[in-house]
C-alpha cells in the first residue's frame, strides 16, 4: 500500500490537475443513514475523476478512497476503506486513503455515536456496486460485447470469453457517460472477499514508525506556536493579566487576551504566541493573569452529590418513557427495592492533547487537527467569525484518541480566533493540565432505582437519574424536555416483558461544562441499571443470568446470553465463587460481559478474567471489533476503579496523570471477546462494550464477597 | 513505657566495640581530612547519649525523603504517605531500575521544575538488590543494627558510615522536588546526630 | 548553538540548553514521531532512546543530550522493520496510535535486555506508558512474537 497520509483532498485535487470529463455519483446521505439517491451530475471536474464522495480514480487507474469520518483509533480509516473496496472490486493494497474535508456532500461528519459504519455502510456498497457496473458497461460497450459478459476484478474490467482486460483507469471516462443503473446487485455476506474478514489495520504501519500525522505532528509554512493560560472556571473572565514577565521569554512574540466559542458561551483567556511549543508554555507560565469569578456559583463535589441525591428522593422529574403505572405496582408491592448508585464526573483525557492549526486569511479560515465534527466546526467559525461556510476549510489529521471531546469547537475556534490576531498560521497546544482542567467532562449521576418484586417477578421497574443534561449547553431549550439519553444503556426486549417501566430526570445544573464521553450516558446508567437488576434478580432469589432469561425473551438475546454461558463456564461455576454478569445495549449493539473476581494472597480482590460478547449484527472486521471491544474494558476499568474528577470550590482537582490515574498494563485482566454471527444490521462498535464491564465486576464483587458498591469509583484494594 | 535509652543488647555493643576499634585502626593508617569524623576514645562513650543521638537520626530515616529510597519491597515508594512509587518501577539487580523503567530515564541529573515533577540527582537510584538496606518497617533498635551491621550497609566501616552522612543522594533528601517536606531536622543537624550516635558507641536503641 | 546527535545525523539547534529534549526533537529538528502526552514523565508517549535509555524527553533536558547518541521512532530501524515493529504490525497493535511511538521505543529496549521477557518482565518494562485507547492486552501479545521474531532474525 502506498498511502497518502497528510494530503487534504485540497490538495490531491490539485495534484490531479484540471481537465477533462467526470463521472460524479453524487450522494447525499441524510445525517439518518437513509438511502442514497444517486445522480450522474456529469460535472466537468478533473482528471482524478471523482466516482462519488468517496471514491476516485484518475486516468492511471490510480484509486482513491475518503474517509470522511475521524479516525481516533475506531478504525474508520481501515473500515470505510473495506467497504469500499469490496463492491469496487479493487485491492486495498493498491488504494490511497485521505481523510475528506468539511463538506456537506458526505452527510453528517460528526464522528460519534458510533455511527461511521452503521449510519453508511449500506450506501457505501451501493455506490460502489454502481461505480463498479458503469465501469463495466463502459468496458462492453468498448469491446461490443454484452455487458453480462464481464465481470470485475483486481481494479480491472475483464472480459470472460476472450479474456479481454481493461483498467479502471482506462474505462472511467466513458463510463462518466452513462446513466447510473438502478438497483445493482449486491453480494450476500457469503460473497465478500474483504467485509468480515480480519484483515489487516491500513493505518497500522503508518502507526509504528512516526509517519502518521496527528493534529500535534501538522506543519504549514510561517506557523508559529501559541499557549493559552484560560480561566480554570468555564464562565469566569479576565478582569487583568500583565504579559511583562511572558515577553521577556526569549521566543515569546504576543500575548493578548482571547475569547472562545464553547457552545453557546464563551470562555476566556490570555494567549502566548512564541516560535516553539516550549517557548510558549515558558510564557504561558510566566503569566500573571487576575481572572473575575463572580456572578456564578463555585461549586464543590460533595454538594453536588447532595443535591442531586435530594432531587431523587424528592422529585419525580421529567419522564422520558413510561409504560403502565410503576407508582400503583409500588404502591401495592409485596416485595420492594429502592436504591441509590452514583457515579462520578470523568475527563476524557485523548492521549494527544487538544491541539489546532489554523491559517486566518481575511474571507476564509483553513483548520487542520485532530477534528471528529469538521460540520460543526464550518457551522461553528462560519457563524463565529462571518465567513461563508464553505470559506471554514476543515481538514481532519489522525486523532490520537477522541471519545468525544474532540467533537467540540472550542479549540479551533481559539486557533482560528489566535491566527486572525497575529495575521499567520498558528498551531495552539493545550497542556495536559489545560486538558484535564477545563473539561467538559462526563457529567457524574446520581440514580434512584426502585423495583416491585411480586412472587420472585419483576412486577414494575422506576428510574430516576439527576445528572447534567450535554444537551442543555445546546440549546435551552433543551430543558423543557427529559435528558434522551435517560434510558441509554438499558435493553430494548424489557419493555416487552416488564409491565411497568418509567424513567424520569430530574434536572440538575451546575456551571461545570458537560459533554458526551464514550458511549455516553449509558457509560453511567449501565452501572445504576445493571447493578440493580443483579440486586433484584438476588431479592427475587434467582440466578442473575436466569434473571435476563426470563426478561430477555427475543431470540436474539437469548441467543447472547448462550454464548456468554457457553464461553464463561457460567452453569459450572460455584457459589459465590465470584461471577458477575451484565448486559447494556447502546448505538444498536448489545455487549453482554462476565467478569470473574478471586481474592489474591492477602484477602484482596483481583479479577482473574472478562468474557464479553458484542452483537452488533453486520460488521466489517472482526479484528477491530475485537479491538475496539477491548479497549472499551480497559477505559471502563479505569472509570470504575481507578479515577474521578472532583471540584473543590468550582476547580477540579486532578491536573495529570499523578493524580488521574489510568490503568497501566499490569492492571489489565485477561479480556476474551466474541462476536454474534448473524444477519441483523449493523450496530455501533467504538463505544458499546464500554458501560457494561463496571456493573459485571461490581456484580462479581458481590458474588466472592458480599459486599455491594453502589458508587464508583471504588478501589479494588479497598474492597 | 520501656526505657528505650538504657537496655541495650550486647550483641550491639560488641558490634559497636569491635567497628569501633576497627574504624580507629583505619584512622591510624590514612589518617587524611577526618577532622569531622575524629574516632572518639572508648572512655567517652555513653550509650545514653548515643540512643538519644539515633532517635533524631531515625526520625530523619524514616521520613519520606529518605525512606522511600529505602523500601522493604522491590518498589520505591513515593509521596508524603509513602505510597508504592506510581508504575511499579523495579529496583533491578543494581537497584538502577529495569529495562525502560530506569530510575534516571524520569529522575534527571537535578530536580524538574514544577509540581508532582521527579525530583533529581545524577545518581538517583534505590540500594542494590543485594544489599537492599531496607528502612521501611525498621524500628530504631533494628535499623540501627542495620546500619552498623557491613554486611547489612554497603560493606562500610564507621569511617565510611560517618563520612555517608555528606553523601550526595543522601543530601537529596534536603533537596527534595517542589511541593515535598524536608526531613524532620536540617542536615547540620542530622549530620551532629549521625556522627554523635557513631561516635557515642553507636549504640542502638532496645528492641 | 547546541549540536545534537538525532538518528546518526547532527543537528546545530538554536536552543535554551535547559529546553526538553521533546521539543527540540519536535519543533527545531522537524521529527514529530516522538509525542507529548503529559509534559510530567507520566504517559511515556515521548520516549527516545538517549545512549540505549529510554528516556522521557519531556524531562530530560537537551544539556544532557549533548554528546549522546538519540534515536527516535523514526530512528530505530531502516525500513519499519524492527522485530518489534513488525510484531506491531502483525499483531495489529495500535488503535489512535498515539502513544506507539513510546510504547514500541520502550519495548526495543526490554527484547534488548532480555530477549525472552515473561509476562511478569512485560509488566514491568511497559509499566511507564499509557494507552488511553487500552491497547495493552496486543502489546502484551505482540511482545512476545516480537522476541520469537528477534530469536529467528538471530539464527
Amino acid at each position: 500500500m502506498s498511502s497518502t497520509t497528510d494530503i487534504s483532498r485540497r490538495g490531491f485535487l490539485k495534484i490531479a490537475g484540471l481537465g477533462g470529463t467526470a463521472l460524479y455519483l453524487g450522494v447525499f446521505p441524510s445525517a439518518t443513514g437513509a438511502e442514497a439517491t444517486i445522480v450522474n451530475a456529469g460535472q466537468a471536474a478533473y482528471q482524478s475523476i471523482e466516482l462519488n464522495a468517496w471514491v476516485y480514480i484518475d486516468t492511471a487507474g490510480k484509486v482513491t478512497f475518503v474517509d470522511h469520518r475521524a479516525e481516533m483509533g475506531q478504525g474508520s480509516y481501515h473500515s470505510v476503506s473495506q467497504i469500499l473496496a469490496e463492491e469496487l472490486e479493487v485491492d486495498l493494497n493498491d488504494v490511497n486513503i485521505i481523510f475528506g474535508q468539511g463538506d456537506k456532500k458526505y452527510g453528517s461528519q460528526v464522528t460519534g455515536g458510533s455511527s461511521t459504519i452503521r449510519m453508511n455502510y449500506k450506501n457505501f456498497l451501493k455506490l460502489t456496486a454502481t461505480a463498479r457496473e458503469m465501469l463495466i458497461a463502459a468496458a462492453a460497450a468498448q469491446w461490443g460485447v454484452a455487458a453480462a459478459e464481464c465481470y470485475a476484478e483486481h481494479g480491472h474490467v475483464i472480459h470472460k470469453k476472450s479474456g479481454k482486460k481493461a483498467h479502471y483507469g482506462e474505462l472511467v471516462v466513458a463510463a462518466s457517460k452513462l446513466t447510473p443503473p438502478k438497483d445493482v446487485k449486491l453480494k450476500k455476506r457469503s460473497e465478500y472477499r474483504l467485509i468480515g474478514k480480519p484483515l489487516k489495520r491500513l493505518d497500522t504501519p503508518l502507526k509504528t514508525n512516526g509517519t502518521a500525522i496527528f493534529g500535534l505532528d501538522k506543519r504549514v509554512p510561517g506557523m508559529v506556536f501559541a499557549a493559552v493560560e484560560r480561566n480554570p472556571r468555564l464562565r469566569g473572565k479576565v478582569k487583568s493579566f500583565d504579559a511583562s514577565a511572558a515577553l521577556k521569554v526569549p521566543g515569546v512574540q504576543k500575548v493578548f487576551k482571547i475569547k472562545m466559542l464553547v457552545f453557546k458561551t464563551y470562555r476566556e483567556g490570555v494567549a502566548v504566541v512564541a516560535n516553539s511549543t516550549y517557548a510558549a508554555f515558558q510564557g504561558k507560565k510566566a503569566l500573571k493573569v487576575e481572572w473575575d469569578d463572580s456572578g456564578f456559583e463555585h461549586i464543590n463535589t460533595a454538594d453536588i452529590y447532595a443535591r442531586q441525591l435530594e432531587n431523587v428522593k424528592t422529585k419525580e422529574g421529567l419522564f422520558l418513557k413510561k409504560q403502565g403505572d410503576p407508582d400503583a405496582a409500588l404502591a401495592k408491592s409485596a416485595q420492594k427495592l429502592d436504591l441509590i448508585y452514583q457515579t462520578p464526573y470523568q475527563s476524557h483525557s485523548p492521549i494527544e492533547p487538544l491541539n489546532c492549526v489554523a491559517h486566518y486569511q481575511g474571507d476564509k479560515v483553513e483548520v487542520w487537527g485532530p477534528i471528529q465534527a469538521p460540520d460543526w466546526i464550518q457551522d461553528a467559525l462560519s457563524e463565529e467569525m462571518g465567513l461563508k461556510r464553505e470559506n471554514v476549510i476543515v481538514n481532519m489529521t489522525f486523532l490520537g484518541g477522541g471519545f468525544g471531546r474532540k467533537a467540540f469547537m472550542d479549540y479551533p475556534h481559539e486557533a482560528a480566533v489566535i491566527s486572525k490576531e497575529i495575521n499567520a498560521p498558528v498551531q495552539v497546544v493545550w497542556t495536559r493540565e489545560d486538558e484535564m482542567t477545563q473539561g467538559p467532562y462526563r457529567p457524574g449521576i446520581t440514580y434512584r432505582c426502585e423495583a416491585s418484586i411480586n412472587n420472585g417477578d419483576i412486577d414494575a421497574l422506576k428510574f430516576r437519574m439527576s445528572g447534567q443534561n450535554n444537551d442543555h449547553w445546546r440549546d435551552p431549550k433543551n430543558k423543557q424536555q427529559a435528558n434522551r439519553s435517560t434510558s441509554e444503556g438499558f435493553l430494548q426486549p424489557y419493555y416487552d416483558s416488564i409491565k411497568n417501566i418509567s424513567f424520569a430526570e430530574v434536572i440538575f445544573e451546575t456551571p461545570i461544562p458537560s459533554m458526551w464521553w464514550r458511549s455516553v450516558y449509558a457509560s453511567t446508567n449501565g452501572f445504576a441499571y445493571e447493578s440493580f437488576l443483579d440486586e433484584v434478580a438476588h431479592a427475587a432469589g434467582k440466578d442473575p443470568m436466569d434473571l435476563r432469561r426470563q426478561y430477555l425473551t427475543d431470540e436474539r438475546s437469548q441467543k447472547l446470553l448462550d454464548k456468554m454461558e457457553e464461553i464463561s463456564g457460567w452453569k459450572n461455576r460455584k457459589k459465590n465463587e465470584g461471577f458477575g454478569v451484565a448486559i447494556t445495549e447502546c448505538f444498536a449493539s448489545t455487549v453482554g460481559q462476565i467478569v470473574k473476581v478471586s481474592r489474591k494472597a492477602g484477602g484482596k480482590v483481583k479479577i482473574d478474567k472478562v468474557w464479553a460478547v458484542m452483537d452488533c449484527g453486520w460488521y466489517v472486521n472482526p479484528d477491530i471489533v475485537q479491538a475496539q471491544v477491548e479497549g472499551a474494558i480497559v477505559m471502563g476499568l479505569g472509570a470504575a476503579t481507578m479515577h474521578e474528577i472532583t471540584f473543590t470550590d468550582g476547580l477540579v482537582d486532578q491536573k495529570n496523570y499523578h493524580s488521574y490515574q489510568m490503568p497501566r498494563i499490569y492492571d489489565i485482566p485477561p479480556i476474551e471477546v466474541h462476536i454474534m454471527e448473524n444477519a441483523e444490521d449493523a450496530g455501533g462498535v467504538g463505544e458499546p462494550g464500554l458501560p457494561s464491564f463496571a456493573p459485571a465486576l461490581t456484580n462479581a464483587i458481590f458474588d466472592l464477597t458480599g459486599t455491594r458498591i453502589r458508587k464508583l469509583p471504588f478501589k479494588m484494594d479497598e474492597v | 513505657m520501656k526505657n528505650t535509652h538504657t537496655k541495650i543488647t550486647s550483641g550491639v555493643i560488641v558490634m559497636a566495640l569491635l567497628l569501633v576499634s576497627l574504624v580507629a585502626f583505619s584512622f591510624k593508617k590514612d589518617g587524611a581530612n577526618v577532622s569531622d569524623y575524629m574516632a572518639v576514645p572508648d572512655k567517652k562513650k555513653d550509650s545514653i547519649a548515643s540512643v538519644k543521638a539515633f532517635q533524631k537520626v531515625y526520625s530523619v530515616l524514616m521520613s519520606p525523603r529518605c525512606m522511600n529510597c529505602h523500601p522493604k519491597g522491590d518498589v520505591p515508594l513515593q509521596g508524603e504517605d509513602s505510597h508504592l512509587h506510581q508504575m511499579m518501577p523495579q529496583r533491578g539487580k543494581d537497584g538502577k531500575g529495569l529495562y525502560a523503567m530506569k530510575c534516571t530515564n524520569c529522575h534527571q541529573p537535578e530536580n524538574t521544575p514544577g509540581l508532582h515533577m521527579p525530583p533529581g540527582h545524577k545518581d538517583w537510584h534505590l540500594p542494590p538488590a543485594d544489599m537492599k538496606m531496607v528502612f521501611e518497617g525498621k524500628t530504631a533498635h533494628e535499623l540501627a543494627k542495620q546500619l552498623v551491621d557491613p554486611k547489612q550497609n554497603g560493606g562500610k566501616d564507621l569511617k565510611k558510615l560517618v563520612e555517608h552522612a555528606d553523601d550526595g543522594l543522601v543530601k537529596t533528601g534536603w533537596n527534595p522536588g517542589e511541593g515535598l517536606k524536608k526531613p524532620p531536622l536540617t542536615h547540620a543537624e542530622f549530620k551532629k546526630s549521625w556522627i554523635e550516635w557513631i561516635e557515642k558507641g553507636a549504640y542502638a536503641p532496645a528492641p | 548553538m547546541i549540536k545534537l546527535t538525532i538518528n546518526g545525523k547532527e543537528h546545530t539547534l538554536d536552543a535554551d540548553p535547559e529546553m526538553p529534549l521533546l521539543w527540540a526533537i519536535r519543533d527545531l529538528a522537524g521529527l514529530t514521531g516522538t509525542k507529548f502526552g503529559c509534559g510530567v514523565a507520566q504517559c511515556g508517549a515521548c520516549m527516545v532512546h538517549l545512549d540505549g535509555d529510554a528516556v522521557r524527553s519531556c524531562v530530560t533536558k537537551i544539556k544532557r543530550a549533548v554528546g549522546k547518541q538519540v534515536i527516535t521512532i523514526e530512528g530505530l530501524s531502516d525500513n519499519n522493520n524492527h522485530p518489534v515493529q513488525q510484531a506491531w504490525a502483525e499483531i495489529d497493535v495500535p488503535q489512535c496510535g498515539y502513544c506507539h511511538s513510546g510504547q514500541i521505543m520502550a519495548a526495543a529496549v526490554l527484547l534488548r535486555d532480555n530477549p525472552n521477557p515473561t509476562d511478569a518482565d512485560i509488566d514491568i518494562a511497559m509499566a511507564g506508558n499509557i494507552c488511553r485507547c487500552g491497547t495493552y492486552p496486543r502489546i502484551r501479545k505482540a511482545i512476545h512474537t516480537a522476541a520469537e521474531l528477534q530469536q529467528k532474525s538471530l539464527k
